[in-house]
């Protein structure tokens, strides 16, 4: 089992996530679209917007420093694994308040209106199950973590991180997933979850997202192209 | 010098009876489908009225169009990195309200209906939730209305202040047909953050890659005419395309071909597009008009062909610019205005001011008044089409006149009155341009887009379908 969910699962996360993105844009780029819903109803939109994504930006950088940066390293250069954890907890809560409270907030939105839901697709629905699961699953064994219910000895940076790196280097080590308490195990199956859903999904647009900047600021105001 | 040329439309609002059947005709090719029911890329409204989508002239709310930043042209909707921010709520981004839920009826209960003792009535639905809904707007609402809370609405009113009343005797309405102006300087394309939008090279049409677009709807505001839509089933923008797919066959938009007053001129325009940024930079919103003018080159200038020749523009194209009707009546008489030149977006579809209703009052007795005693307020016109220039509004109402005087003079066989601007042929050619011009005369469009002359693209008829119309695949 931990092998089928750590070893081959991450595999095919990766392929369909590479692969189908890549797929869609050449095949079906007229459908990749972020899917606004203002047009619709602004609603609690003005806030619950930019909160979301906040906290969204705000937890993938606490998630880049944790899985990659290693242990070790930060042992190098004299911070203890106390104040790690503090500064961690500093962004990683408010950056849970933000998710949860944006989440909440954009999903009675879509789920009040009628009008809403010519906006919402099946897939959709699945995609913020699965959102939620994971916010759920990752600010909820943070705190959990944090106040000492996991365990003592539990630490996802000697186990979680080295583990996805071992993944990225194409070498494997599902032992260091096997002592990961369940709730961050759902956390990572969630993960993975998300990286199938993508290319289906509206989350497509979260690429268009960082390149808009790019584009913007590169090219000149009027554009002029042949037929 | 950098000669482009552009397709543009000119519309005489004199002869706009105001029957929608632009907008219809229109609708029918372009936007009856699902997600896009609430569009029309050609409306005509009641002015003075709120229009479609309600107060689009508003510019304080929407931030449309561009404006000057000490000297630079900016957006109004703000820098770029204000923009980027904007990519997760657009506070100006309009509803649906601001246009109107469209709904259809249920006509079936009238067939199906049981006996009953009083007729069946077919209810309206909403064509967005299928659900049952209550009429409070619609696209037309203030059709013909001219008074009461619309009409004091109207932004260009609120901004002559009390200058003009409305009382009932004083009161005064005209149409104003609107599609996209496929500017020269659209803030459409400036604004949209994956560069979805483009300017043709060939023809100037302003369109929106189906592609491209991410759904970002950064154009919608931007526009200042409010002609870029949000489709809510596609989620991507969509806009009038002057019908390109016809104009590469030399057939002008559904909406000019259908034109029951026969108000719509389309031909060709060139350009200088070196002058066009400083034309929108101009200082004085009231001289924008002016420096348009000064865009737009003599397409008989031979130093203006020989750089249209560089440019790599066919001479097809060069030979329906010099025998073009629009520039005849923008350039030659200088008879047509662009609709709020203060946008900087430098429109291209430009619109002749009503003389009509001729008499300001009805006790008048007058055959013509002078231009400043029209029903409609000169003042009223200023804010449309000249930034609140009323010298220019009246010296092109005069222009009018002064052809309907030659004419009638003509007629009753009188001779021409002194000190007019032009000869008296010109009066004459302009009448027949302006009043009874055959189709062929009011539109010349080159069939050149495609390299293939009328002659063959007449041989390909019904050898295609819906899906590849000229035979193009
Ligand atoms: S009128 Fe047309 S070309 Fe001009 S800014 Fe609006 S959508 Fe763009
Ligand atoms: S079809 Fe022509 S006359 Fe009728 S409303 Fe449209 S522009 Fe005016």
């Amino acid at each position: 089992m931990s092998n089928l969910f750590f070893v081959a699962l991450p595999y095919i996360a990766l392929t369909v996530l590479i692969g189908g993105t890549a797929y869609r844009y050449w095949k079906d780029e007229r459908s990749w679209t972020s899917k606004s819903s203002e047009f619709l109803g602004k609603g609690s939109l003005k806030i619950a917007g930019p909160l979301f994504h906040v906290g969204l930006f705000m937890a993938l950088g606490g998630h880049i420093i944790g899985m990659f940066v290693p242990k070790s390293f930060t042992d190098g250069v004299g911070l203890s694994e106390h104040a790690y954890h503090m500064i961690a907890l500093g962004g990683g809560i408010p950056a849970g308040i933000f998710l949860c409270l944006g989440f909440f907030l954009l999903m009675h939105r879509r789920f009040d209106k009628a009008r809403m839901k010519v906006n919402t697709s099946l897939i959709d629905g699945v995609l913020y199950a699965v959102l939620f699961l994971t916010i759920a699953t990752g600010f909820g064994g943070t705190l959990l973590s944090a106040v000492g219910l996991l365990g003592d000895d539990f630490n996802y940076r000697e186990c979680i991180s080295p583990w996805l790196r071992s993944v990225l280097m194409l070498s494997p080590d599902v032992s260091l997933m096997e002592n990961v308490p369940i709730i961050f195990k759902i956390h990572v199956l969630c993960a993975m979850a998300t990286m199938i859903l993508f290319p289906i999904s509206r989350l497509v647009h979260c690429i268009s997202g960082v390149l808009a900047p790019v584009e913007l600021f590169m090219r000149s105001p009027i554009i002029y192209r042949r037929k | 010098m950098k000669i482009k040329a552009q397709v543009s439309m000119v519309m005489n609002l004199d002869k706009c009876i105001g029957c929608h059947t632009c907008s219809i005709t229109c609708k029918n090719v372009w936007t009856n489908r699902p997600g896009a029911e609430y569009m029309y890329f050609n409306n005509v409204e009641t002015k003075p009225g709120v229009g479609y989508p309600r107060g689009w002239e508003n510019q304080e709310k929407w931030k449309g169009g561009w404006e000057l930043d000490g000297g630079d042209l900016k957006l109004r909707t703000g820098s770029k990195l204000s923009r980027i921010l904007k990519l997760f709520y657009h506070p100006e981004q309009p509803e649906l309200e601001d246009y109107y839920e469209p709904w259809t009826y249920d006509y079936e209960t009238l067939i199906t209906s049981p006996r009953r003792k009083h007729q069946p009535v077919a209810r309206p639905r909403s064509l967005i939730t299928q659900r049952r809904m209550e009429i409070k707007w619609g696209p037309n609402w203030d059709d013909d209305l001219a008074g009461g809370d619309s009409a004091r609405a109207d932004v260009n009113l609120k901004k002559l202040g009390h200058e003009i009343a409305l009382e009932f005797s004083d009161i005064f309405m005209k149409y104003l047909p609107r599609n996209c102006n496929h500017c020269l300087n659209p803030a459409c394309v400036a604004a949209c953050p994956s560069g979805a939008i483009y300017k043709r090279e060939e023809d100037g049409v302003v369109l929106v890659n189906q592609d491209i677009c991410r759904g970002w709807r950064h154009c919608i505001p931007s526009c200042p005419y409010k002609k870029v839509f949000y489709n809510w089933k596609t989620n991507k923008a969509e806009k009038c395309t002057f019908c390109y797919p016809r104009l590469e066959n030399g057939l002008p938009s559904v909406c000019t071909d259908t034109c029951v007053g026969r108000i719509r001129y389309m031909g060709i325009l060139l350009y200088d597009m070196e002058a066009v940024l400083d034309a929108a930079k101009t200082s004085d919103p009231k001289m924008i008009y002016t420096h348009m003018l000064d865009v737009i080159k003599d397409p008989n200038d031979p130093a203006v062909i020989e750089e249209a020749r560089k440019a790599g523009i066919s001479e097809a194209v060069l030979n329906a610019a010099k025998i073009s009707p629009v520039y005849q009546i923008i350039r030659g008489w200088k008879l047509a205005l662009p609709l709020h030149p203060e946008f900087r977006t430098l429109p291209m579809v430009w619109y002749i001011p009503p003389l009509s209703p001729i008499a300001k009052n009805f006790e008048d007795k007058v055959y013509l008044p002078n231009s400043e005693a029209m029903r409609i307020p000169v003042a009223y016109l200023a804010e449309l089409f000249t930034a609140s220039n009323t010298q220019i509004i009246l010296q092109v109402l005069q222009r009018l006149l002064d052809m309907r005087t030659v004419m009638r003079r003509k007629e009753v066989g009188e001779s021409a009155p002194q000190g007019l601007e032009f000869d008296t042929c010109e009066y004459e050619k302009m009448y027949k341009l302006l009043g009874i011009a055959k189709y062929s005369e009011r539109i010349k469009l080159p069939a050149g887009l495609q390299g293939k002359t009328h002659e063959q693209l007449r041989e390909l008829q019904g050898s295609a379908g819906y899906v590849c119309p000229g035979g193009c695949c």
